[in-house]
């Protein structure tokens, strides 16, 4: 029951930071068809600005964290501004903005590196003890995380089914040109896209240094989980992609207990290769998708 | 005078011009048909029109106002809706969010509960299937989410490129019912469509494209009412 209940306060806890990293990412490939791989920079952004806000501004927490979306928020529209928009309805955009990015992922990383040096450091945003179920500990932090990722997935939610905002970018995702055609700004709504994953993106930084501390590259191995996790629910698809990424952080703690930390990720890799066999398009994917 | 006034208009894909220095009007409560044959530019026409198509020269006016430099949204701001060919609508939302992203400017937004109501009143079968997906829907009552849509927009004219393509006989005069219907309330209609002989009787005015040009144009009862035009281009 012990080992139970242990299992799933870990699987929960890293679902919910995988899910807060994964839909930034659908969100944008549902919408522009663009892999974002500076998905890593702005995770450790997000960490070390936090840090940073604790820190040397002295910003309580909640500020703290606030500064770090907002950081993310600008680093995500940036990237649109000065990489995707100019590169938007010409050739072959999805492998020019995928190369871009990952050239944006490793600049924000040297830049990190620069200012806050290659040591790892222990993330001031985080809070300590815990409550005792039984036997089992589960810390305030992997509570807060929790409660925090439940928060802004329900916010996210709520943005995309019940606002004018959502629905437009709802329906630039199923179809561009149509949107236009209901007077829709797209390139507004790609934007906002990009600014909103990427203060997601920011908050899951936050979430994961808080538990594994700060290192400038922290983002790439969270990036691949939260990549990996698209592809599993089927890209572009932002509820599926929020069910995945819990899945899979239970699937993840499960296999740790069981077989060590050190097989987990290849263990979960065969398993999505499995199923990516059995419905090559994704979980929750549709067969053939067209896009306008 | 014209609502709408086309003056030397090009446009095209790649390397080649689709159009080829067109002009046309539409006056303020007018019913106007572009017609020809299949693969000749009409949708290029409203395409540029709307913005989906940047025009490579000439003038798009709308109440004089020049749209040709501004982008889709700027173009459906000033008043010009276009229900494309295939309806192409949001297939994972519901038939009502479908109407309701056509209200989704700041104007028509403020004007959202009426024409909702208008446009059921128009259309009864969508108030029943409103919660149904729209990618549910048979080709017929996709037809009419995409009018609908385009009325919920409002604008001051009304541009419909082939609503009767790929529908039953029997639907499509339903369709062209409801088009006559929107035309004798005043509405300004462009309808583009390659039956010609179907939209003939209906249209005040009447524009022939061949090959990206305007090959003739006149009124719907001297295009009926001309045996050469169906000679050359009807195989008549």
């Amino acid at each position: 029951m012990d080992v139970a209940l242990q299992i799933l306060f870990s699987g929960l806890t890293l679902g919910a930071v995988y899910a807060v990293s994964t839909i930034g990412l659908a969100l944008i490939y549902g919408a522009l068809n663009m892999l974002n791989m500076a998905q890593g920079g702005l995770l450790a952004l997000g960490g070390y600005m936090a840090m940073w806000a604790m820190q040397a501004m002295g910003f309580p927490a909640p500020l703290a964290a606030l500064t770090a979306m907002a950081a993310g928020a600008v680093a995500g529209g940036l990237i649109f501004l000065l990489a995707a928009r100019p590169m938007l309805g010409g050739e072959g955009f999805e492998t020019r903005i995928f190369i871009a990015t990952i050239g944006i992922g490793l600049m924000l990383e040297s830049l990190i590196l620069k200012a806050f040096g290659p040591q790892p450091q222990a993330q001031s945003l985080r809070l300590d003890g815990g409550l005792m179920f039984g036997r089992v500990n589960l810390p305030w932090q992997n509570l807060l995380i929790f409660v925090t990722a439940i928060l802004m997935l329900a916010g996210v939610a709520l943005l995309l089914g019940r606002s004018r905002l959502g629905r437009a970018i709802r329906a630039t995702s199923m179809n561009r040109e149509a949107a236009q055609l209901m007077g829709v700004p797209i390139r507004r709504i790609y934007l906002t896209i990009l600014m909103l994953s990427g203060a997601l993106a920011a908050l899951s930084g936050i979430m994961i240094s808080s538990m594994s501390g700060l290192l400038p590259n922290m983002g790439a191995d969270p990036m691949l989980k939260a990549f990996i996790i698209c592809v599993v629910a089927g890209l572009g698809n932002v509820p599926g992609a929020a069910l995945v990424a819990f899945a899979i952080g239970m699937l993840e703690a499960l296999i740790q207990y069981l077989f060590g930390v050190q097989y987990a990720f290849a263990i979960l890799l065969c398993l999505v290769i499995a199923v990516l066999i059995w419905r090559p398009q994704g979980i929750f994917g549709q067969k053939e998708v067209v896009r306008l | 005078m014209s609502l709408l006034e086309l003056s030397g208009l090009r446009a095209g894909y790649g390397a080649q011009d689709v159009i080829r220095g067109i002009s046309l009007s539409v006056a303020e409560g007018e019913f106007a048909a572009l017609v020809g044959p299949n693969g000749h530019g009409k949708t290029t026409v409203l395409r540029a029109i709307s913005g989906l198509l940047r025009a490579r020269g000439g003038q798009i006016l709308l109440a004089g106002q020049p749209l040709t430099r501004l982008r889709p949204d700027r173009i459906v701001a000033a008043g010009v809706v276009h229900v494309p060919q295939g309806d192409l609508l949001f297939p994972g939302m519901s038939v009502l969010d479908n109407l309701r992203m056509g209200a989704c400017l700041p104007a028509a937004a403020a004007e959202e509960k009426r024409r909702l109501e208008e446009v059921f009143t128009l259309l009864p079968k969508l108030r029943d299937r409103q919660g149904q997906l729209a990618s549910t829907l048979s080709g017929g009552e996709r037809r009419m989410v995409g009018i609908g849509r385009g009325l919920m927009t409002g604008g001051r004219i009304l541009m419909l490129d082939e609503p009767s393509l790929g529908l039953a006989p029997i639907v499509i005069d339903q369709i062209y019912d409801l088009v006559q219907q929107l035309a004798k309330s005043g509405r300004t209609i462009l309808v583009v469509e390659e039956n010609a002989v179907r939209i003939a009787d209906m249209a005040d005015r009447m524009y022939l494209l061949d090959n990206g040009e305007i090959a003739w144009a006149g009124t719907g009862a001297g295009f009926l009412s001309s045996p050469e035009i169906f000679a050359t281009y009807l195989g008549g």
